[in-house]
């Protein structure tokens, strides 16, 4: 297993600390060693790596002297919210600032007659659609940990979630954001209408995991609660069933709101943690939600219904009251974590695949898995073939580590061997940005890197994430020459 | 070697450029119509190397919008990069070249019963053109703008340089997400190549209740909003000269589909008409074939002020009520203090006001575009992508 | 200052918080939002997770610094991150490991320890409290007066102590609970009462309310006059072996009582109590017996739902805010029951408070020991419990209630407080809602 540690010294972290005495209290410039090790890691846990500094930002200007004052001294700085992404994309630099956004965390604005929510960077996902179902609306992306994520993380991370295959991910409902960029300006980006004028930047921004700003301030699109909604838990013998009644349900003309599949094993994780009652002895269940108008909600239960008994579904159950629909998302939504209850330690898988593919890389992961005796749980958004394998070990087991990870990896691979991607929705963070090449030709990530050159051309924002090797900027294209000045600062070698 | 030679080399199908060519009044020297994407590629390396200005063009129906360029040397005709190059209807997914026209993509989609949910609000427009002029029509309000159906992209860029960002699959969130940027950049970043879309299933029915308003025409959008008909479209239609008109459009199962049409209409009132043909007006913008064109956006709650003020600046409003993104035309003579005051109208209420088109004498005299948030980092990025400003320059905002 | 042994590992090889629990954190966060201190600060490191991390490095070998100590100590002990966390880490245990090592490892400063060794004569001892219900006067010939005013304890418990004067229904009436009620009717079981210490002397009413409650439902109910504190306070404060004094001499207290259960009205109580056995299990002599104990206690809402009810309910025309108490819903997970017995209440509603599973600040001593942040909860608290429109606001922890009472006084609000046995007892009684509310 991947553990990497760094205890390098602080460094200039000091000179930073020296320009943001006075502007930001000393309460909030976490300098103990202790506390630092807390935000060692964020929810990818095997990558650990002690902030130089800590700065709780308890205000836009916070956040903004915090990377002018990192920008003055050439220090790298690593944005963070609640600290629950799963690719180590909130992992801190030692020679580095983290620059904490929770503290920030005040719903702003409810405005329902304009459909739109103004909130700060570490309001919970799930508190903007608190926020806002007094109103009538809700707040559409819904990762599983909705509960704890924060709106700038899912702004970093373009977060997707469950109900994502009919509404789309956060990139299609953040209009503006207030963005402290690496050179410590702050700029406006969007407006609270659709289709601000010039490049859409904010399109890019979201989902840069970090490394063309922070944001400061999300305006973000609400929609209305639907008329109906029926969600409906649905157990088959097998996964290669389920999969077949996801494709023809789909196949029907029917996108519903969500398409969830868990396989035995990871059900047995969720049963253990939640006790959420799925079908007993279920190879697969499908959780499948249908909202809108009451009438469509009703012609589209029957289709899918039907679509579910061809494909040898045993048994369906339909919970149209909000608790019974919660306690069936309670089994979807902690199901990761609740594979600690089966294994001592597991790898959290996030790839995409052509949903039409999936019976067969399901069984091409059976197959991987059978191979090399690693047992694999899989939990994901069949809708949009979404998978989230679960590769179980034991880090006590030597050797099992290893294993888990080229299971993993392998998996990876599947999911570009049929055209997909290696990351849905966690983003590609520490953990993948070795396998970015895999995906994407050397002239594909230059060219990207080129958005990066524009915002960031010195490399402090989130160094080392995403890109593999960062590009030098101010070069013409293609001509790269000498070391590049974040090899100097220690962005590439940590790991 | 000549330049004309070197051209020709990398892009074989290589013509002199004639009037009718011309890019906004402004004449290109040669008209390339590479057949495939390491043609453009070829050609974008030999414009470099001779330091030649480019202007992609695909039906060439928008080639007006916008600011004219500062100069053009090739024009690059998409016209032959119209292959379908995949559709994977069980994934919901279609992959064309950018010279594929919007109206063949969804006639070849219609047969598996999908299509790419987007109006075809400028006829023979190519998917290409889309995605670098981003039009928009009624269906935005149910399933967005171009930008949220394009899942992948193949650019290249003004050194020669194919890239692609995005993929195959509707979830994706690997690496910096392009298609976004190139999205509305009306060609000055790269050269759009070949896309990937996200689709949607034809729904089994569709009906468009529309009504003429007297009265309270905030109320009216507010009550549609909140009703839970989930309407596809929620379209206002305001000429100066005529009364306000509002069509509300549900797709769905033929029995949710009257349901739903059946409630709107109530909001409606009496004199609300359902259809299936919906209004007159379809999908097409307000103004006439060299009119001045106009692109106004605002809060939701705020479009019944701005259509008030439209009336007021004499400009004729069209659009999507549901979104607050509208369309507008005014007489040339007055379009200079209908912007101003329009514009003024529209910030002031969350969003902006572009001139999209205008007559060449009338637009040389506009501020097309505002004031535009961010635009020292648009610079920025132009600079990376063209750094010597070779694609379309000076087509967009702030000159770039 | 407080003085720092640098070098000395933070942890001893007594029952340090234990590697394989702290392990089994995937630092998902899931458990942040239920934490009222992230709540409060929003910092990693006075989060549950951040908690854990922080044992996580004693455990390997570092230093308990003071700033390791002033987090573990911020935990109110709410134990709202247990029931949340997917991964089934058992914090509750990892905070209580590492409580006992502070208390016993790291050297408090003497203003600190002088308030901490007043709180714990004072709070365990019954007889002590009922000298803080009268005039001050009655104290003084104690010393223990002099004492209250030099630690600073008394101005803190002040508030309290006026807040429940003025909103406690019957704190006047000084009903002690006979050491025997016999059985309404058939007797269905004999159960053994605890009658606790702040229970007793501030809300004698819920307790005598319990033994009649129980009694109408068929208990014999047994009330030893002899027993003593249960040691919750002491347990949850770190302070282990004073805890497990007061655990041996309740189970030398009731095992000779012949029940069958042990009823407890008092979230904090019953917490520690079903945990006597991991308490006491390094004492051979008490060990099982301790265990054997821990089996037959059970919360009073538990026990009378596990009886079912027999007495008539009265109909009581009243809108309750339910408010449960972290010792009850998160540490006993006994969230249904109250609500069920309410509910069977005719005329009776029961309102939900937004955002339930935070604590409200009382948290045994914490309201004591750290005012501030107490405050703070508190505040939230009262606002939710407001803004529910209750007439009465329903718990059954006397801690809950006084810490409730003193933030909806501190907010201006106003509203009735009772113990979930008052409610019941009343309903059983045919009193009506006024009787309970004290409006007329």
């Amino acid at each position: 297993m991947t553990t990497a540690r760094s205890t390098q010294p602080r460094g200039d972290v000091d000179a930073v600390l020296r320009r943001l005495r006075g502007t930001v209290p000393d309460t909030a410039l976490i300098t103990d060693p202790a506390e630092l090790r807390t935000y060692e890691c964020d929810g990818l846990a095997h990558y650990r790596v002690t902030p130089g500094l800590v700065v709780l930002a308890a205000s836009p200007e916070h956040a903004r002297a915090t990377v002018a004052a990192c920008a003055a001294e050439g220090i790298p700085f690593v944005a963070r919210g609640s600290g629950t992404g799963l690719s180590g994309g909130a992992l801190p630099r030692a020679d580095g600032v983290l620059l904490v956004m929770s503290q920030l965390r005040e719903v702003r604005e409810v405005a329902p007659a304009d459909q739109r929510a103004v909130v700060d960077p570490g309001v919970l996902n799930l508190q903007v659609t608190k926020a806002a179902s007094p109103t009538g609306h809700y707040y559409a992306p819904d990762p599983s940990s909705q509960q704890i994520c924060s709106i700038g993380g899912n702004v970093a991370e373009n977060s997707g979630g469950a109900h994502c295959l009919k509404y789309g991910f956060t990139t299609n409902h953040v209009l503006s954001v207030d963005l402290v960029t690496p050179d410590g300006d702050t700029v406006q980006l969007g407006t609270r209408a659709p289709d601000a004028p010039g490049y859409d930047l904010l399109g890019v921004v979201v989902g840069s995991e970090g490394t063309l700003g922070v944001a400061t301030s999300v305006t973000v699109r609400l929609v209305p609660l639907p008329e109906d909604v029926c969600t409906l838990l649905v157990g088959f013998p097998s996964v290669p069933d389920a999969a077949a009644a996801t494709s023809a349900i789909i196949g029907g003309g029917i996108v519903p709101a969500a398409i969830e599949m868990m396989d035995a094993l990871a059900i047995e994780a969720a049963e253990a943690a939640v006790h959420c009652q799925y079908p007993e002895g279920a190879g697969a269940v499908l959780v499948i939600e249908l909202d809108g108008p009451a009438v469509e909600v009703e012609h589209e239960l029957a289709a899918v219904e039907q679509a579910c008994r061809d494909n040898a579904a045993f048994e369906i159950r339909i919970a149209n009251e909000a608790e019974e629909r919660a306690l069936i998302w309670r089994g979807r939504k902690s199901a990761f974590a609740a594979v600690g209850r089966i294994s001592p330690d597991y790898i959290v898988q996030d790839g995409v695949i052509p949903r039409t593919a999936l019976p067969e890389v399901l069984r091409a992961i059976g197959d991987l898995s059978q191979a090399s005796g690693v047992r694999v749980a899989n939990v994901f958004h069949a809708g949009d073939g979404n998978l989230h394998p679960l590769v179980l070990f034991d880090e006590a087991q030597p050797g099992q580590g290893e294993k888990a990870e080229e299971v993993s990896g392998a998996i990876l691979d599947l999911c570009i061997d049929y055209g997909g991607s290696i990351t849905g929705e966690h983003g590609v963070g520490m953990d993948k940005a070795k396998h970015m090449p895999k995906m994407f030709t050397e002239a594909d990530l230059d060219t990207m890197q080129l958005v990066r050159c524009a915002f960031d051309p010195d490399h402090i924002a989130n160094p080392g994430k995403i890109f593999p090797t960062p590009r030098l900027c101010g070069e013409r294209p293609g001509k790269h020459s000498g070391p590049h000045p974040a090899h100097e600062l220690g962005v590439t070698e940590i790991f | 070697m000549s330049t004309h030679d070197d051209l020709g080399q990398a892009s074989p199908e290589l013509r002199d450029a004639t009037d009718a060519d011309a890019v906004d009044g402004v004449a290109p020297r040669w008209v390339a119509a590479p057949t495939s994407a390491d043609e453009v590629a070829a050609l974008l390396r030999a414009c470099a190397e001779h330091d030649l200005a480019v202007v992609a063009r695909g039906g060439g129906t928008k080639l007006t919008w916008g600011a004219p360029p500062a100069r053009v040397d090739v024009v690059v005709d998409t016209g032959h990069l119209n292959r379908v190059v995949e559709h994977a209807s069980g994934d919901l997914v279609v992959v064309a070249q950018a010279g594929v026209r919007l109206a063949d993509l969804q006639k070849h989609l219609a047969s598996a019963r999908q299509r790419l949910a987007l109006d075809e609000t400028v006829p023979g427009s190519t998917v290409g053109g889309v995605i670098a002029a981003s039009p928009s029509g009624p269906h935005r309000m149910a399933t967005g703008t171009i930008r949220d159906l394009l899942i992948g992209v193949t650019m290249v860029r003004a050194d020669g340089q194919v890239a692609k960002s995005g993929g195959k699959v509707v979830k994706n969130v690997a690496g910096y997400d392009l298609g976004k940027l190139l999205t509305g950049s009306f060609g000055t970043l790269g050269v759009i190549t070949e896309a990937v879309f996200r689709l949607h299933p034809v729904p089994a029915a569709g009906r468009w209740v529309a009504a003429t308003v007297n009265g309270d025409l905030g109320g009216l959008l507010g009550s549609v909003l909140t009703s839970k008909t989930v309407p596809a479209a929620l379209e206002v239609d305001r000429p100066l000269d005529g009364p306000t008109t509002v069509a509300v459009l549900v797709e769905g199962v033929p029995a949710g589909v009257e349901q739903r049409a059946d409630k709107v209409a109530r909001l409606l009132g009496d004199a609300a008409e359902q259809s299936e043909d919906g209004p007159p007006w379809g999908s097409t913008y307000p103004w006439a074939a060299g009119g001045v064109a106009l692109k106004l956006t605002c809060v939701l709650s705020a479009v019944p002020d701005v259509l008030a003020a439209a009336r007021d600046a004499g400009v004729s409003v069209r659009g999507s009520a549901g979104t607050g993104v509208l369309y507008g035309t005014v007489a040339p003579d007055r379009a200079a203090d209908a912007v101003r005051v329009l514009r003024a109208a529209c910030v002031a209420r969350g969003g902006s006001l572009v001139v999209l088109d205008a007559p060449a004498d009338v637009k040389s005299g506009l501020d097309l575009w505002g004031e535009v948030g961010g635009l020292e980092l648009m610079r920025r990025v132009k600079d990376q992508f063209d750094p010597d400003h070779r694609l379309a320059p000076g087509r967009f905002v702030g000159g770039i | 200052m407080t003085h720092v042994d640098l070098g000395l590992p933070a942890f001893d090889e007594h029952k340090p918080p234990s590697r394989e629990l702290i392990d089994d954190c995937v630092h998902c966060g899931f458990c942040l939002t239920t934490c009222p201190t992230y709540t409060l600060w929003g910092e990693e490191m006075d989060s549950p997770r951040g908690r854990i991390y922080l044992m996580k490095q004693g455990v390997e070998g570092a230093p308990l610094s003071d700033s390791m100590v002033e987090h573990f100590d911020a935990c109110l002990g709410c134990m709202a991150c247990v029931p949340a966390c997917p991964s089934g880490v058992r914090y509750d245990k990892l905070i209580e490991q590492t409580r006992a090592q502070v208390e016993r490892r790291h050297r408090r400063s003497p203003a600190e320890r002088l308030l901490r060794s007043t709180i714990f004569a004072l709070f365990p001892h019954p007889d002590r409290l009922r000298l803080l219900r009268g005039p001050l006067r009655a104290m003084q010939k104690t010393g223990l007066e002099r004492l209250l005013r030099r630690s600073g304890l008394l101005e803190r418990i002040a508030p309290s102590l006026a807040a429940m004067q003025a909103l406690a229904p019957e704190l006047d009436s000084a009903e002690r609970v006979p050491e025997r009620t016999p059985a309404v009717g058939t007797r269905r079981a004999v159960v053994g009462m605890l009658t606790g210490c702040v229970q007793r002397e501030f809300f004698p009413g819920a307790n005598a309310a319990t033994a009649r409650v129980l009694a109408a439902e068929g208990c014999d109910v047994i009330a030893p006059r002899q027993q003593g504190c249960c040691g919750a306070l002491s347990a949850h404060s770190g302070r282990e072996p004073e805890a497990q004094r007061y655990a041996r001499a309740l189970v030398d207290t009731f095992e000779n009582a012949g029940v069958d259960r042990i009823v407890v009205n008092a979230a904090g109580c019953g917490s520690v109590m079903k945990e006597y056995a991991e308490l006491l299990s390094d004492d051979p002599a008490y060990a099982q017996r301790a265990a054997a104990f821990a089996e037959k206690v059970r919360d009073l809402s538990e026990i009378l739902v596990e009886l079912g009810p027999v007495a008539q309910r009265h109909p009581l025309d009243v809108t309750v805010a339910y408010h449960d108490a972290c010792h009850l819903g998160h540490a006993q997970g006994v969230r249904s029951q109250p609500r069920k017995l309410l509910a069977g209440i005719p005329g009776l509603t029961v309102r939900e408070i937004e955002d339930s599973a935070i604590c409200c600040g009382s948290a045994g001593i914490y309201n004591i020991l750290h005012p501030t942040a107490a405050r703070d909860l508190g505040d939230r608290k009262a606002a939710n419990v407001l803004a529910t429109g209750a007439e009465l606001l329903v718990t059954a922890n006397p801690g809950c209630l006084m810490q409730i009472a003193t933030s909806v006084r501190r907010a201006d609000g106003t509203i009735a407080l009772a113990h979930t046995a008052q409610v019941l007892d009343a309903s059983i009684r045919g009193l009506s809602a006024a009787d309970l509310t004290g409006r007329r």
